[in-house]
């Protein structure tokens, strides 16, 4: 394994450096994989327009690569395996070879060999639940007639019966042995399930027999057979109670993910300088090498992609500037430059590691090579050694002069707004927020608001007033002034600070219940069109007045079910497809915060965020007592994060691979480049990729994603993730390197996206389906070898896929019919799902539940005690204890649950003197005791995991309902509750479903 | 016979002509904008102009048709003229400027198969135009 296969084509286009280069380029060979742009030389001002058609494609193939079999592809060390000791058996199948190559594993040393049944040389006990015996005890009173002779006979339908004391044969089998038994010694003997409940001929081997079958057949060579059986998987074994003939999974063996979202570290080791996974992270960390291949992998194959995402702190993303030149980039299909490419001729050429185009280094460039290849620069070069680096651009890459960070906030006054008290918070936290604005001093900022008119504010700097120009010919719209009414901040900053002081008194006594929001709206558009920015929407009632103008659709009972389902979340009215249009195409984004305890249409509403890479804030039932730290916390962050203005975004990779579909909010403005007139850290994007070549000759992809934008300052810069990923030949490493966490972001933004073309049930019937034909090719690449029967096998990497899909079923946007979501609600989250990043999305799904009541009776407690509440608890019912306290946090808001018989101390101390009283009339504030102190101190340190939604406190107590349903008991994905299936059901399900072939 | 040469010469002929090339261009742009050449903005504009023309033309035609008894013409234009009407019911008809890449391929592919369409008609057209004009032609010189 660790030798480099002779056969295999060497890769010109790999830097030195890369894990895989053993040789240095071969003058002559390119591979040709690089894709021609069909694009006609662009204007010289449109940015990333690829250059004109390319030249002809060199007609050398190297052969295919024999075989993917680098070290580097080798399962990597695993991480720390979550969930009870006996829940998983990655890796080390076959301890004798993997163990000796595979240093790292040799620590987890629990890790049982995942062996078939029918292997007799195998210990058993990994798939037994809790109740399995030690194999040195217990064993044969349960092998009946079924336990396979104590002999070794070979099993395997297709391995030839293997000569005995081959080389493979390997010495440290015997030494690996008793310490994997000595792990299985202490398995806690209390087991409630008896281990007889196993259904079919499925015994436990006699733990000591010798371990000869093991052996991969002489007849295959030693590196293939290693890596055809260092395939791990995982399997769960199917029980029957006493007493019921239905076979159930053991709920306490299932995977949880409780330590949430776990970013995929193989790239990084074998490409250290590929991107981080918080910007880039594809379904799975291999590209197949033929359209056959990707074929039989069911699951979406593609790419999240989070350009702006927040680097940790200490870290940040280095800034290079080319001036006087230009940026260096491929000639030919426009990569930039990056750690992959290769330098050659003394330092005068660079070979292209996309299309492997051989380059002139810019004079300005150039630099000499040092004896091993690499520049002598390479150190002062981040853009050489770093997968994300930004590029400052020159006038080339400007439409017009990078425009100033544009606020304009549109606000409803109408008398819902008014009662709310949605006004003064807004106008409070703007205020508030004057000096946070990014791009001082170019800032501009403007105001209108509207009820039955449209209200336009003078803000001239000369004035020491606001001036009010009301507007009411809703059919003809026009602005007032020419200017003035979007004002420079810096100039105009007390005349603005005047105007926010006085918006929540001005209106106090409007009783206007009409709401102009589609005239209003066409007006911030004439107003914004000039510079674009962004258009902050604060809409509390439903528009009624004017073009755009919506109905009470209604949420009709009877419309569920059947096939005009889908139109109800989507847009009403083309108006608002129309104006989303325009606001793109003059770099407007535009952010709708909707506050109504009624019907609002967020279908339509949000349309308009959807098209132009905005973000849908929905806060049903408005009031500003209650809600109203979430408003603030939320809109603070919406006007100070640091945003990408006037953006484009195009991912480029090699030819042969190409990026077919697009999911997120944003608009495509070719069929590759995203148009995303504002956009931030908070903001992911999902793309699917489809092979368009029947074979792939390389054997790395590389990826590279470019967001060109303006920043705050007025600066334009190209932003450039670079990540090359393996190219495989086998379903089974692409199994291996799948990547959780970005399957479940693509698989539930296409099921939202069904969702608004079709039934919620046929959404959530795809899910289930695409989980269920992944686990079947699964399940066939193995079930060949061993007997499967009455097991559910799935990839380590996937083990969580089951459990996210059945809590995307059950979220807000998918869930139930008529009665379960209301239509706003449902809408909304929809619209989160579609934004937020791959972590947000999986603790949205998968919450964390965490009992608090310990930490908060503890006697003393030191600053590093936060961690002890890290422990999340499986999200079933189970886990509630009575007497506890516990916390579900979602990301999106906290529910704090008090048990039945929690002791009062606790409640009176949280809660203060009406501790007793009913729990939807408090709010929960600091009191002066030191529980109520060491509380805070919880939320606070949950809020500051994740700043980009506020977790609004509910409180609730046990028994309280309905409350207690909707807001924790519904959202236990584990449990069964009303027509959803819980976690167990849904696997048996998924694996009948699995085993039906 | 003048009528039915009238009918094949100013009426059927210049109205498929005039469907053939709406439809030619439609799919030139939809190429263009695959391609890159145009943005979203202007082609679905470009296409969206034609589209309303086209079924009016096209429905008036079907009805033409029908009221001077030209069957086999009828049966051949009324299935589409139910499909231009189904779209445009279902308010589909226009090209979505903001989900144009998306529907891209459909939208060709039902552009192209249009084009064949059309081009179908056109042939009956002009051999009917011409059996039209020779037997006129014919009964001139008797």
């Amino acid at each position: 394994m660790g030798t480099e296969n002779p056969a295999r084509p060497t890769f010109p286009s790999r830097p030195a450096v890369t894990p895989f280069s053993s040789t240095g380029p071969v003058a002559g060979s390119e591979p040709p994989s690089y894709r021609p742009t069909p694009a006609a030389p662009p204007p010289a001002a449109t940015p990333f327009s690829s250059a004109g058609p390319a030249a002809a494609r060199p007609g050398f193939r190297p052969a295919p690569p024999a075989r993917f079999n680098d070290p580097s592809v080798a399962p990597p060390p695993r991480a720390s395996t979550p969930g009870g000791p006996y829940q998983q058996f990655p890796a080390a199948p076959f301890p004798p070879t993997t163990q000796q190559q595979r240093g790292p594993i040799m620590g987890q040393a629990s890790q049982a060999p995942p062996f078939p049944t029918s292997l007799p040389a195998q210990p058993q006990m990994p798939f037994v639940p809790m109740g399995s015996p030690p194999p040195q005890s217990a064993a044969p009173p349960h092998l009946g007639s079924n336990a396979p002779p104590p002999t070794f006979q070979p099993t395997f339908p297709g391995y030839p019966n293997k000569p005995p004391g081959a080389e493979m044969q390997p010495p440290p089998m015997h030494s690996n042995f008793p310490p994997n038994q000595g792990n299985y010694g202490p398995v806690p003997p209390a087991a409630p399930s008896p281990f007889m409940s196993h259904q079919g001929g499925y015994a436990p081997a006699p733990p000591m027999a010798p371990p000869v079958g093991m052996q991969p057949p002489a007849s295959v060579p030693p590196m293939g057979a290693v890596q055809a059986l260092a395939e791990d998987f995982n399997a769960l074994t199917m029980q029957t109670r006493p007493g019921t003939m239905d076979p159930l999974f053991d709920p306490k063996e299932l995977p949880r993910p409780l330590e949430g979202d776990v970013e995929p570290k193989i790239l990084v080791d074998m490409y250290p300088m590929n991107c981080s996974p918080r910007y880039l992270r594809l379904t799975t960390s291999a590209v197949p090498s033929s359209q056959s291949l990707a074929s039989r992998w069911h699951l979406p194959l593609g790419a999240v992609v989070c350009p702006l995402a927040e680097p940790p702190d200490g870290e940040e993303v280095p800034i290079v500037n080319f001036a006087p030149a230009s940026v260096v980039r491929c000639r030919r299909c426009r990569t930039y430059v990056n750690p992959y490419m290769t330098f050659t001729e003394a330092g005068r050429k660079f070979r292209c590691n996309v299309c492997t185009l051989l380059n002139d280094v810019p004079s300005e460039y150039y630099a000499q090579l040092d004896a091993s290849g690499k520049r002598v620069d390479i150190n002062q070069r981040p853009e050489l050694t770093k997968g994300t680096v930004e590029f400052v651009a020159p006038a080339e890459y400007m439409v017009r002069a990078p425009m100033p960070p544009v606020y304009f906030f549109l606000i409803d006054v109408s008398i819902s707004a008014v009662r709310s008290g949605m006004i003064e918070v807004v106008a409070n936290t703007i205020k508030s927020c004057l000096d946070e604005l990014p791009g001082f001093p170019r800032t501009q900022i403007g105001f209108a608001t509207f009820d039955s008119t449209i209200h336009f504010y003078n803000m001239k700097s000369s004035l020491t007033q606001p001036q009010m120009l009301v507007v009411s010919d809703l059919d003809d719209i026009f602005i007032p002034l020419p200017d003035d009414l979007l004002v420079n901040l810096s100039e105009s900053r007390s005349v603005v600070e005047t105007f926010l002081d006085s918006l929540p008194t001005m209106f106090q006594d409007n009783v206007n219940l009409e709401s102009a929001f589609g005239p209003a709206l066409k007006s911030a558009f004439m107003v914004m069109s000039q510079l674009g920015g962004k258009l902050l929407i604060f809409q509390n009632s439903l528009p009624s007045l004017g073009v755009g103008r919506l109905r009470l659709r209604g949420d009709d009972s009877r419309v569920y079910g059947t096939d005009k389902e889908h139109g109800l979340r989507l847009p009403e009215d083309p108006f608002y497809k129309q104006m989303a249009a325009e606001f793109s195409k003059y770099q407007i984004s535009t952010n709708v915060y909707a506050f109504s305890d009624k019907y609002t249409d967020i279908a339509s509403l949000g349309t308009l965020a959807k098209y132009t890479a905005g973000q849908v804030y929905y806060y049903p039932a408005f009031q500003s007592a209650i809600h109203g730290e979430k408003l603030r916390h939320e809109l603070r962050r919406d006007l100070t994060r640091e945003t990408a203005w006037e953006a484009v975004m195009r991912i480029r990779c090699a030819k042969g691979v190409r990026f077919t579909t697009y999911h997120g909010n944003f608009m495509l403005r070719s069929t590759d480049l995203l148009a995303l007139p504002a956009v931030d850290c908070d903001k992911a994007f999902a793309m699917q990729l489809s092979l368009e070549e029947t074979l792939l000759t390389t054997q790395t992809m590389y990826f590279q994603v470019a967001l060109l934008y303006t920043a705050s300052c007025g600066e334009r810069r190209i932003r450039v993730h670079t990540m090359a990923v393996p190219v495989v030949t086998e379903l089974a490493d692409i199994y291996r390197l799948a990547d959780t966490g970005a399957i479940v972001s693509l698989l539930s933004r296409l099921a939202i996206e069904k969702s608004l073309s079709q039934k919620l049930e046929d959404a959530r019937t795809g899910v289930q389906l695409r989980i269920v034909k992944a686990l079947r090719e699964y399940r066939n690449l193995y079930a060949v070898q061993h007997r499967l029967a009455n097991r559910m096998i799935y990839p380590e990497s996937l083990k969580f896929l089951m459990l996210y899909g059945l809590a995307l079923c059950r979220s807000t946007a998918l869930r139930g019919g008529y009665g379960d979501v209301p239509l706003d609600e449902r809408c909304a989250a929809g619209h989160i799902i579609m934004t937020v990043s791959i972590k947000r999305l999986l603790k949205l799904l998968y919450p964390s539940l965490i009992r608090l009541d310990e930490y908060l009776l503890k006697a003393s407690v030191q600053a590093d005690d936060l961690k002890s509440i890290e422990r999340r608890l499986p999200l079933t019912g189970e886990s509630l204890d009575s007497r506890g306290l516990y916390i579900y946090d979602d990301g999106f808001r906290c529910i704090i649950w008090f048990g039945r018989v929690i002791s009062p101390d606790i409640a009176k101390n949280l809660l203060g003197a009406d501790f007793a009283a009913e729990l939807s009339k408090t709010t929960l504030g600091e009191h002066d005791n030191e529980m109520s102190r060491r509380l805070m101190r919880v939320l606070e340190k949950l809020r500051n995991t994740d700043r980009a939604y506020y977790q609004l406190s509910h409180l609730v107590r046990q028994g309280e309902q309905p409350k207690e349903g909707f807001l924790l008991l519904g959202n236990l994905v584990e449990d069964q509750m009303g027509g959803n299936s819980g976690y167990a059901e849904w696997m048996l399900q998924i694996s009948r479903q699995v085993q039906q072939s | 016979m003048g009528l039915e040469l009238i009918f094949w010469l100013v009426i059927c002929f210049p109205f498929n002509v005039a469907f053939l090339a709406s439809a030619f261009y439609q799919v030139l742009v939809l190429s263009d904008l695959e391609a890159d050449f145009v943005n979203p903005y202007d082609a679905s504009s470009r296409i969206n102009y034609f589209i309303v023309p086209e079924f009016i033309g096209q429905g008036l035609l079907c009805a033409l048709c029908l009221f001077t008894g030209h069957w086999i013409m009828f049966l051949l234009t009324v299935p589409v003229t139910c499909y231009h009407a189904m779209l445009y019911m279902r308010r589909q008809h226009l090209i979505d400027v903001t989900e144009v890449f998306r529907v891209l391929n459909a939208e060709k592919k039902f552009r192209i198969a249009k084009l064949a369409y059309y081009l179908t008609i056109i042939i009956i057209t002009v051999f009917r135009l011409v059996l039209m004009g020779v037997y006129y032609l014919d009964s001139e010189d008797e």
